[in-house]
């Protein structure tokens, strides 16, 4: 049996990597979101706790549907549980999210369905991630013009360098995490090798005149997305340090 | 008042409360849940020890706010908002005739803002009059995810705000303060989207869109709203503790501010008692940004800067003279009871 294919602790860590908390783009296992992992034989129950009792329920939701389908997918689990703790919605989310329920029929009086909030992070996420990717691109000496003219298929990602065809002539070599990690976010809009490769927040081709301020603006996802890390982190320090008023 | 290397920095705290979330004036298991979120707020950002305890907190008298604010908190004015929460609270949450007990006691430290909201149709109309007219409000305070009823919100671009906005411009409030952003227990996420604020701000030119709490976890679309609308403000309560606990994360988020709107548009509150002014304004006094962030921001941090966000900007919304003002502070109670008088400068001679 290969690694991946045993289940261990540190196998189900690595399954879970992928699962990010929406609002921060982040990995709940780097969040250290996970409080405990049991195994028994093929069955796995994996709990979490959130830094507030009261984060968002249609983000929880969406953390545990995220974690229950990665987990389902290890080939050596064949009864994965997750289990959310410590959460004002704690009951209503592990009996829904456990039985593949959906949103709407835990939550009945929630207004907007879940797929649009997922998508509107999505998009967020996405932008967050064209910033960093286009950061990695400009550090490897292309420029403005360069960068929004090229499509999909100029871009061939290895183990983990990058490589970019600029032109006929040209190819330039970056860090393949930041394209690869952007191209996770892009899929809905870049999937045909002709497609750009970047686009402005609103899904659109980036004018070149345009380029500074889409790049701008990718940044400012990225403090948004940072600084909001930090208030959750702040809440979950005081929520684990300090008194329980829930 | 303030004194920073030598020099003196007026302060107007532009977004302070006086509530009462007392166990006898909750009247909805969503009122214990909500001063308990603020506590959350309060705990996960106040230095340890200087936090309050749940029953403090809950609510605190005239005397406690006074010294919090202007003795010990460096505070020279302060801007009182007004929060209702009727379907919590019995008497409300922090009304606005409970604001102006406070401030008709110290009438020469606090602005006292008025309130609305559309979906009480006519009724709110005339009351919003009554506030123009009794308290002489110049701003109100909107708060778009207050429940009423089966409601659980309300939109700054809906045809009945519109309606509320127009009656604004006809009575002289010219300044609009919506909370953005941050959630609070029980409130709904989304009806603190930032979105609403553009349409607003775009159709009412001869208003001022203060956007509190920079629209965090949404400063992007905040920024993005206010880069094309002159008249959208950001105010900073939520996002100026992060001075104290993660002050190179509040450089950054302060670079994007400068950058997208600019020095003359960003506002400083403490959202008292959420957080006491003094620790937070010695934090922001203190922040600087990294020669990094400078660099790639394009924008400084500077005394002058900081002297505008303290101050100067909000004195400039609120038709207030900043050295008009340090005379008549000078000889006010407040003064007296803390000795303050020597720093707002000598008085002047009479001319005879």
């Amino acid at each position: 049996m290969s690694e991946t294919h045993r289940i261990s602790p540190e196998s189900i860590r690595k399954r879970l990597e992928s699962v990010t908390d929406p609002e921060l783009d982040r990995s709940v296992v780097e969040l250290e979101y996970i409080e405990g992992i049991e195994i028994d034989g093929g069955s796995v129950e994996v709990a979490f706790t959130l830094p507030t009792a009261w984060c968002s329920p249609a983000f929880a939701w969406m953390m545990m549907v995220d974690a229950r389908d990665a987990l389902a997918a290890h080939p050596a689990i064949s009864t994965a549980t997750v289990r959310l703790r410590d959460h004002m919605h704690a009951r209503e989310i592990n009996e829904g999210v456990n039985a593949r329920e959906p949103f709407g029929s835990a939550f009945e009086d929630a207004d907007g369905d879940i797929e649009s909030v997922r998508r509107e992070l999505d998009e967020k996420a996405r932008v967050a991630r064209q910033y960093r990717a286009v950061s990695a691109l400009l550090e490897g000496g292309l420029t403005p013009d360069q960068i929004v003219e090229l499509v999909r298929g100029d871009v061939e990602t290895g183990d983990d360098r990058a490589t970019i065809r600029v032109d006929d002539t040209l190819r330039v070599c970056v860090d393949a995490a930041p394209i690869e990690r952007y191209l996770e976010k892009a899929t809905g809009l870049v999937c045909d090798s002709t497609d750009r490769l970047f686009l402005t927040p609103e899904g659109e081709t980036i004018p070149p005149e345009a380029f500074e301020t889409v790049h701008k603006r990718g940044r400012l996802a990225t403090t948004n997305m940072g600084s909001q890390g930090h208030i959750c982190e702040n809440l979950g320090d005081a929520r684990i340090g300090g008194p329980t008023v829930t | 008042m303030y004194q920073y290397e030598g020099e003196d920095v007026f302060v107007i705290d532009g977004h302070v409360h006086w509530w009462d979330a007392s166990k006898d004036n909750i009247k909805h298991e969503g009122g214990e849940q909500f001063i308990r979120c603020f506590y959350d707020y309060h705990t996960g950002f106040t230095p340890e020890e200087r936090q309050w305890s749940l029953e403090e907190y809950r609510k605190y008298d005239e005397e406690r706010m006074i010294n919090d604010m202007f003795g010990d908190g460096h505070a020279d004015m302060g801007i009182l908002q007004p929060t209702y929460l009727n379907e919590f609270y019995t008497e409300g949450f922090n009304t606005i005739d409970r604001c102006a007990e406070l401030a008709d006691e110290h009438p020469s430290r606090f602005i006292v803002n008025g309130r609305f909201d559309p979906r009480e149709g006519e009724a709110g109309l005339m009351e919003l009059e009554r506030q123009a007219e009794k308290f002489d409000v110049r701003g109100v305070k909107v708060y778009t995810a207050e429940w009423r009823g089966d409601s659980k919100g309300w939109r700054l671009d809906s045809d009945e705000s519109f309606e509320y906005l127009e009656k604004c411009v006809e009575l002289g409030i010219k300044n609009v303060h919506a909370h953005k952003g941050p959630t609070i227990r029980p409130l709904n996420r989304d009806a603190f989207d930032v979105a609403d604020i553009d349409d607003a701000a775009t159709s009412f030119p001869e208003l001022n869109f203060v956007v509190e709490h920079v629209g965090l976890p949404r400063l992007d679309d905040f920024c993005w709203i206010a880069a094309q609308e002159p008249n959208v403000y950001g105010g900073l309560a939520v996002a100026a503790p992060l001075a104290e606990s993660r002050p190179r994360k509040f450089g950054e988020v302060m670079g994007e501010l400068l950058y997208w709107l600019g020095e003359d548009r960003i506002l400083f509150g403490s959202d008292y008692a959420l957080w006491e002014p003094e620790w937070l304004i010695e934090a922001v006094m203190e922040a600087e940004m990294t020669p990094e962030q400078r660099e790639e921001y394009g924008v400084e941090l500077d005394l002058e800067v900081k002297k505008k966000i303290m101050g100067e900007n909000a004195a400039e919304l609120y038709d207030i003279d900043i050295e008009r003002q340090k005379e008549i502070l000078r000889d006010d109670g407040v003064s007296e009871e803390f000795g303050l008088a020597e720093q707002y400068g000598e008085s002047t001679p009479a001319d005879d």
